[in-house]
């Protein structure tokens, strides 16, 4: 570790528009953590799970040395669930409901995180329909989440009327999604093979408007913050996690693409209709939590860019696959046709037929990577779902993030890896 | 730093074209609605508390107590008893919807080979006594005033919705 850098040397040490190497960054991340006035005297702080920065129920027992945090413990499961556990008594149908309750600040990705997992198993082919109405809701999806991120960690870091704002732009997204699916929050829209419904009919005209918007409203709040002094020295060279600690702690998303990694499973993997449409995958270089600010607001407007690519070229046809052995059949046949109604029993009654075998598929949520691992016995329930969610990982990475920052950055820190709770202890 | 950076830091640019975005709110029509006094209309997909449809040729409810939704609700909360009436129909004596257990996930309409049980409108269930939670089937026909006119007009055969 460099220790040349006297503790009031400026953090700011960055020069713009130039890549840093591995070396500069790890000397910042030395620099960043040598601040702060130490008394030699340990006190022990509990922080959460009630205290509204921990963004759910995390707690965190922190080990003070001044204003120095020499040790953090953090402390999950206030919020386990058994989501898990409770997946193997349930049909493969029955388990889309509770995945909405994984991350709830973004319930579509982590359905479609599923269903991919199990058509996978399945070996069913989703319809192009299906394919690019899911790749809108998704990208819905990561707006809503990125927007809500925003005003809750620039909110920890002090204002308030900036939270509203964000709120206030959420709100469109989430009455698209009312309108698409149903509900604001807990969607359990897509579907074995496609999703539950197709647009409905001004769908199109009012995404339009709404994406046409958001990137003027991103505008809008890079007006606010971006060159807003207090925030720069709250974030730049704040919390700098090198690519090398995120491979480490698999910290995957817009932490790791902050670190000038361009890994992104929307590009790698490409599923449903990512490899279709045009984008770029948002990368920064220097790792700290100003530069995932910047990381995210770019993602929010390749989103914009992705659904209206979508929106173009949406293609007709059905949205859920016509596969009598694995997704439930439309409603509007089930009324008409008694073998469609014989398939509506059977998939109550005994659920859609999996194979043997086990399969792991991870997909791009707006936090990170999402993996679900399924092994099937064969038969409509799983033997055991385990979900890999990128909240979880984002937990434990915390003490390696915060070690030897200040107390007062911790907030900023543990917001800019985006945990939820809901998706970390499950 | 250049003398510019030094001048505009001594101005509080940075902080004034933040607040710049803040004031021209001042100016804007607000978004948000007087809540009890001025209601919000959900879409018509809105997934609010259940209803029980009526059959205008029997009267009775149009569901024949096949059990799907109550075998499909992933939170298990509808009971059902069905018995036979003498002109041979098959109809749910006690059909229990126990909305505190709801997730509002909307299976139970969405599996209905009958198209009997739908979601409505309702949004606002909030209550001082548990009981209400319970729909039973007299509160679950009642709730047919909340269904969305366009969605559940039609009759079942003509119903577009997937
Ligand atoms: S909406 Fe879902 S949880 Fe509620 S009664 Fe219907 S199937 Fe059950
Ligand atoms: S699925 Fe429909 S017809 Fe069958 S019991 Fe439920 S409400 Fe009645």
């Amino acid at each position: 570790m460099a220790t040349s850098a006297p503790p009031s040397a400026s953090v700011e040490a960055r020069v713009e528009g130039r890549r840093p190497t591995l070396e500069e960054l790890k000397e910042r991340k030395a620099r960043s953590r040598q601040r702060g006035q130490r008394t030699g005297e340990l006190m022990t702080l509990s922080l959460g799970p009630q205290h509204p920065s921990t963004h759910g129920v995390y707690r965190a027992e922190l080990d003070l040395d001044g204003e120095v945090i020499v040790a953090v413990r953090p402390e999950i499961g206030n919020l386990h669930r058994g989501v898990e556990k409770l997946c193997e008594h349930r049909t493969y149908h029955q388990i889309i409901p509770l995945t909405d309750r994984l991350d709830y600040l973004s319930a579509f990705a982590m359905n479609h995180g599923f269903c991919e997992a199990v058509e996978k198993l399945m070996g069913v082919e989703v319809p192009p329909r299906g394919r690019y109405i899911r790749t809108i809701a998704h990208e819905l999806c990561r707006i809503a989440n990125h927007i809500m991120w925003l005003g809750i960690h620039v909110m920890d870091l002090g204002t308030q009327t900036f939270f509203c704002i964000t709120f206030r732009d959420r709100e469109y997204i989430l009455d698209l999604f009312e309108m698409l699916t149903g509900a604001r929050l807990t969607h359990s829209f897509a579907r074995i093979g496609g999703v539950a419904k197709d647009l409905p009919d001004d769908f199109d005209y009012r995404c339009r408007k709404v994406i046409d918007f958001i990137p003027k409203r991103v505008a809008e709040y890079e007006r606010i913050i971006k060159y807003n002094r207090i925030y720069h020295k709250r974030t730049k060279g704040v919390g700098i996690f090198t690519a090398e600690d995120c491979y480490a702690w698999r910290v995957t998303g817009p932490a790791l693409r902050a670190a000038g990694v361009a890994r992104d499973l929307r590009k790698d993997e490409p599923y449903a209709a990512y490899d279709e449409v045009e984008f770029e995958v948002a990368v920064e270089y220097n790792a700290d939590v100003y530069d995932r600010f910047l990381v995210r607001m770019k993602e929010i407007r390749e989103s914009c860019k992705i659904i209206r690519q979508c929106l173009d070229r949406l293609p007709g046809g059905p949205f859920l696959a016509r596969d009598a052995a694995h997704s439930l059949p439309l409603k509007k046949d089930v009324l008409r046709s008694a073998p469609a109604m014989i398939q509506d029993f059977y998939h109550v009654f005994h659920g859609p037929h999996a194979p043997k075998g086990e399969v792991y598929r991870a997909i791009e949520v707006p936090k990170g990577e999402m993996g679900v691992y399924i092994r099937s016995e064969g038969g409509p329930r799983p033997t055991r779902v385990r979900f890999t969610t990128p909240s979880f990982y984002h937990g434990q990475a915390v003490p390696a993030l915060c070690e030897g920052e200040m107390i007062a950055d911790f907030v900023a820190i543990f917001a800019s890896v985006d945990v939820v709770l809901g998706d970390c202890d499950r | 730093m250049g003398l510019l950076d030094i001048v505009k830091k001594a101005a509080f640019v940075d902080i004034l074209r933040g607040m710049s975005v803040t004031g021209t709110y001042f100016a804007v029509d607000k978004v948000t609605v007087e809540y009890p006094k001025e209601k919000l209309q959900p879409y018509p997909r809105f997934r609010g508390a259940q209803a029980l449809l009526t059959d205008p040729a029997t009267g009775d409810t149009k569901c024949v107590a096949c059990m799907l939704c109550a075998t499909m609700c992933p939170s298990q909360c509808i009971y059902i008893v069905g018995e036979q009436t003498p002109d041979g129909r098959s109809r749910p004596a006690r059909f229990d919807l126990d909305l505190s257990r709801c997730v509002f996930c909307g299976f139970c309409e969405e599996v209905c080979p009958e198209a009997a049980i739908v979601m409505t409108q309702r949004y606002e269930l909030a209550t001082y006594d548990k009981s209400d939670f319970l729909l039973t089937k007299e509160k679950l026909l009642a709730n047919q005033a909340w269904v969305h006119k366009e969605l559940h007009r039609l009759e079942p055969n003509d119903r577009g919705e997937g």
